[in-house]
């Protein structure tokens, strides 16, 4: 009979939350210690742990699974399969001109049974730019943001971190970065240094670091406070350690939320600013190819908006999957259904 | 009281970035690889031209090092010579007659999209927020963030398809028809009030068509982000205690929403609207440039490619005081919505 009841107590205790709330005072008054993990024995509070670790895990998975999320990781799966493979699944390259003269084939032609999306100036295939040009789009957008993660997040941490005069240096720098109109200083950045794919993404990477320092700082300055740092204080831990071991991996959450926005957002601005024509010309990249058939909507739609989807979709596919993301990291929203 | 020392306060905080922001324009500017007045020198100049740009030189410390240059150029600023147009047309007037010509048409488009795009965004938001988890919901969610997501340039351009090139309605680009082109707008420099004001009915029925496209190219993208915000902020509040109490103690729901609960989710949606609507003041540029409307945002591309840098000290300057006033303004605004806040 004794070992029954043990066996009671173990299976209530895989769900405690419930368990706490029927609980009534007389049996917390008599029967707690039996509650409390580590009392009755080291075995039972190291399941106990286990078992919340993997709810908790359990339970973000079950919140990406949202159709919605899962979009967008399948868009993002269909892109970034184009742009690492789109020598092996394009059937003209990127940069080849007129194809089938036999058949007719001119530039800005229609779509037909050799290029399925149509052609677009000096007879180039619009399908085969259309992949090709998720490579670029991705590469910038990418390097880009890892460039302003990284350093924004040295920065915020270590400003947040340090306080006093180092603080209110850096988040006054960062204050007149931020006041800049963006795409305009990109836009007399890029003109200084030449268009080039190096300084484009340096561009971004260098004007992106002051959002998330901002971002950081905020986040880092509430944890620094915990207790868990002074914890790691007296314990011996040296600055470097209680920054980036301690208080980063707790300031992770909305790192990768932004993270995930910022792509799309990039990728939607570098679209914007290579239609305006500052873009490096020996790239294939879809604002550029719009932008060359911006004036031939009359005659071949197809070439002026086929490459408007890509970037389209890209970019609504990072943004589908940080909605989810942060759904399901944002501990505001937790127990919260949408 | 409080309020005001408050401003004064923050008005102060913004000088230095302000000077900071000059300063780091005026060096950018002078970075580039030409100088307008030596693209200049390329053309056939009169002995009177030559004898102007050498004035104009020594005027502003055109063989200075870069730090007294930005002395002069501030020197010259508080006497309130700005500097004249070099290469951008008209040239040779003084940059602040270039803007005040362009910043009417950037603030008439600007001012009709974002209250369209506000109107529209918080009723979505609201509607989307109450409705959580219908398929209107969805619908709106998604409509949203396409609005994030879709290149404005594009959306302009299949906007041109469908109205000026199939149905052939609307006229793709442009500010106004071929025939009003010499039209006056000398009472507000807002070509809509001018000829509402005058009377002309036809030139207002013009600049209404050619407003349509970029206005709605323009709203729906600001759409996207105020319905987002108003949502998420709104399902935060309908989660409180006192949404519950007030619909216990019998309140219809309309008064639930637009009583207890938008007042209070109000704040976010005031700072994404005046965020935007200040990002629009600056000029639009890639709307501008799709539907060759000659605002702010074409006039300061068209400077930063002729490297006219008077020009683009002034009007970097202007977005980033519109920026900076619009932060201000929020923050005063949240105040006044919401008396819990004090300053």
């Amino acid at each position: 009979m004794e070992d029954v009841k043990v066996t009671n107590i173990e299976a209530k205790l895989y769900k405690p939350e419930p368990f706490e709330k029927q609980m009534s005072e007389i049996t917390k008054k008599y029967l707690g210690f039996l509650f409390v993990p580590g009392m009755k024995s080291r075995e039972l509070e190291r399941r106990h742990e286990m078992l919340t670790r993997f709810k908790s895990k359990r339970r973000f998975i079950t919140k990406l699974n949202n159709p919605l999320t899962i979009f967008g990781f399948f868009i993002i799966f269909i892109v970034v399969t184009w742009a690492v493979f789109a020598p092996l699944i394009t059937v003209f390259d990127y940069d080849i001109e007129i194809t089938g003269i036999a058949e007719g084939i001119t530039p800005w032609s229609a779509p037909n049974y050799l290029h399925p999306l149509g052609v677009s100036k000096f007879g180039r295939d619009v399908l085969a730019r259309l992949i090709w040009g998720a490579r670029s789009s991705l590469t910038m957008g990418l390097f880009s943001i890892i460039i302003s993660v990284t350093l924004g997040t040295l920065l915020g941490i270590f400003s947040s971190y340090q306080g006093g005069i180092i603080d209110n240096i850096i988040m006054r720098i960062v204050d007149i970065i931020m006041a800049f109109p963006g795409l305009i200083i990109v836009i007399i950045l890029i003109s200084i240094l030449n268009p080039s794919m190096e300084t484009i993404l340096l561009t971004y990477g260098i004007l992106g670091i002051p959002g998330y320092t901002r971002l950081i700082r905020g986040t880092a300055l509430q944890e620094k406070n915990k207790t868990y740092v002074e914890a790691a204080k007296v314990a011996g831990a040296n600055d470097l350690k209680i920054m980036f071991k301690h208080i980063l991996p707790n300031c992770l959450a909305p790192i990768i939320v932004a993270f995930t926005f910022d792509i799309g957002g990039i990728i939607l601005s570098l679209a914007g600013l290579s239609f305006l024509g500052f873009s490096d010309s020996s790239l294939v990249e879809w604002g550029t190819d719009i932008n060359y058939a911006r004036n031939h909507i009359y005659d071949a739609p197809w070439a002026a908006f086929t490459p408007g989807f890509g970037i389209l979709l890209t970019v609504l596919a990072f943004m589908l999957v940080g909605d989810g993301l942060r759904d399901a990291l944002d501990p505001r929203l937790q127990g919260r259904k949408n | 009281m409080s309020l005001i020392k408050y401003t004064i306060r923050r008005l102060i905080a913004l000088i230095p970035i302000l000077l900071g922001v000059m300063f780091l324009t005026f060096w950018l500017a002078q970075l580039m690889p030409s100088d307008p007045w030596t693209l200049m020198a390329g053309e056939r100049l009169t002995d009177a031209r030559k004898k102007y740009i050498e004035e104009q030189k020594q005027n502003w410390g055109y063989y200075d090092p870069i730090l007294t240059q930005f002395l002069i150029y501030m020197k010259n600023l508080f006497s309130g010579d700005w500097g004249n147009t070099i290469a951008v047309l008209p040239k040779d007037t003084p940059v602040w007659d270039i803007i005040a010509l362009k910043f009417p048409k950037t603030f008439e488009i600007t001012i009709l999209s974002v209250s369209i795009a506000t109107v529209v965004g918080i009723f979505a938001g609201i509607f989307s927020a109450v409705h959580r988890n219908q398929w209107s919901d969805t619908i709106i969610r998604f409509s949203a963030l396409v609005g994030v997501a879709i290149p404005v340039f594009w959306l302009g351009m299949i906007l041109q398809f469908i109205f000026a090139v199939k149905l052939g309605w609307l006229d793709a680009t442009g500010y106004q028809g071929i025939q009003y082109i010499t039209y006056k707008t000398d009472i507000t420099g807002l070509r809509l009030l001018d000829s509402f004001i005058k009377g002309d009915f036809d030139v207002f029925k013009d600049t209404v068509l050619h407003l349509i496209m970029p206005v709605f190219a323009l709203s729906f993208i600001s759409v996207a982000g105020i319905t987002r915000q108003t949502r998420s902020s709104m399902l935060e509040v309908l989660e409180l205690d006192y949404i519950r109490t007030a619909r216990a103690k019998g309140c219809s729901e309309h008064q639930v929403i637009y009583k207890h609960a938008w007042r209070n989710a109000q704040i976010t949606t005031i700072t994404i609207v005046t965020l935007s609507f200040a990002g629009l003041l600056g000029g639009a540029v890639l709307t501008e440039t799709t539907f060759a409307l000659n605002g702010m945002g074409m006039m300061t591309l068209d400077a930063i490619n002729s490297q006219d840098y008077f020009l683009i000290n002034a009007s970097v300057f202007l977005m980033t005081i519109i920026f900076v006033l619009a932060n201000l303004i929020t923050d005063i605004l949240y105040g006044v919505v919401d008396p819990r806040i004090r300053y």
